[in-house]
């Protein structure tokens, strides 16, 4: 197996190779490589390769980790149906609320 | 597999009565309480979803919830992390081909294409 060929967003199944490619395409921070090429845009949100991304970018781009822009962080932090977010609180039965 | 019946850190665990649940139709015997990817690894089953690109199989890998490699579809609802979802009496678990689908609806998506 070819080190490029590793996996590094398990959900969007994005290579170490797409992102290093990313990266010479122009795409220097965590949005653009997001936007780029949906790595951290998949079902866990980048919980799990959010900080591989981070690392490739800065070996790629020779910037220190605190150079580089971090990704916007939006609520739900959790995976959260739809259906739980539209329910009116007043309908809610307590039983069922989010811990 | 065996179950560790006396962790070296956790102490000896807990055990809850046997049950069965519906695994791709299978019946497999679990322990009412543990986590459902769990049991199906105990049962030798390590495949419990593939995913959406390239089709390929994906199991236990995190075990904490966060990294959704073991979204199977449980009780006919799709995404469901069986890695922090207990064993019921009776529970159907599927095995989720892509983004997975509730029984009523078409596929969410193929792919990126």
């Amino acid at each position: 197996m070819k080190e490029d060929d590793l996996i590094i967003c398990r959900c969007e199944e994005i290579t170490l190779g797409e992102i290093k490619e990313a990266v010479k395409l122009g795409m220097t921070t965590m949005n653009e490589i997001k936007r780029f090429t949906r790595a951290g845009m998949g079902l866990c949100q980048g919980k799990t390769c959010r900080h591989l991304v981070a690392n490739i970018v800065c070996c790629e781009t020779k910037q220190p980790p605190s150079a580089l822009v971090p990704s916007t962080y939006r609520p739900p932090i959790r995976p959260v149906s739809l259906g739980i977010l539209s329910k009116r609180l007043s309908d809610d039965d307590p039983k069922e609320r989010l811990p | 597999m065996r179950r560790i019946e006396d962790h070296p850190i956790l102490g000896k665990s807990e055990r809850g009565r046997k049950v069965t649940l519906f695994f791709d139709g299978q019946l497999i015997e679990a322990l009412e309480g543990e986590p459902v990817a769990t049991a199906l690894m105990a049962a030798g089953h390590r495949v419990l979803r593939y995913t959406h690109q390239h089709l390929e199989p994906r199991g236990i890998f995190c075990a904490l919830g966060r990294c959704t490699d073991c979204m199977m579809i449980v009780d006919g609802q799709p995404n469901v992390r069986t890695c922090i979802t207990p064993v019921r009496d009776g529970m159907t678990v599927e095995t989720q081909r892509g983004q997975g689908q509730r029984r009523d609806q078409q596929p969410l998506r193929g792919g990126m294409d």
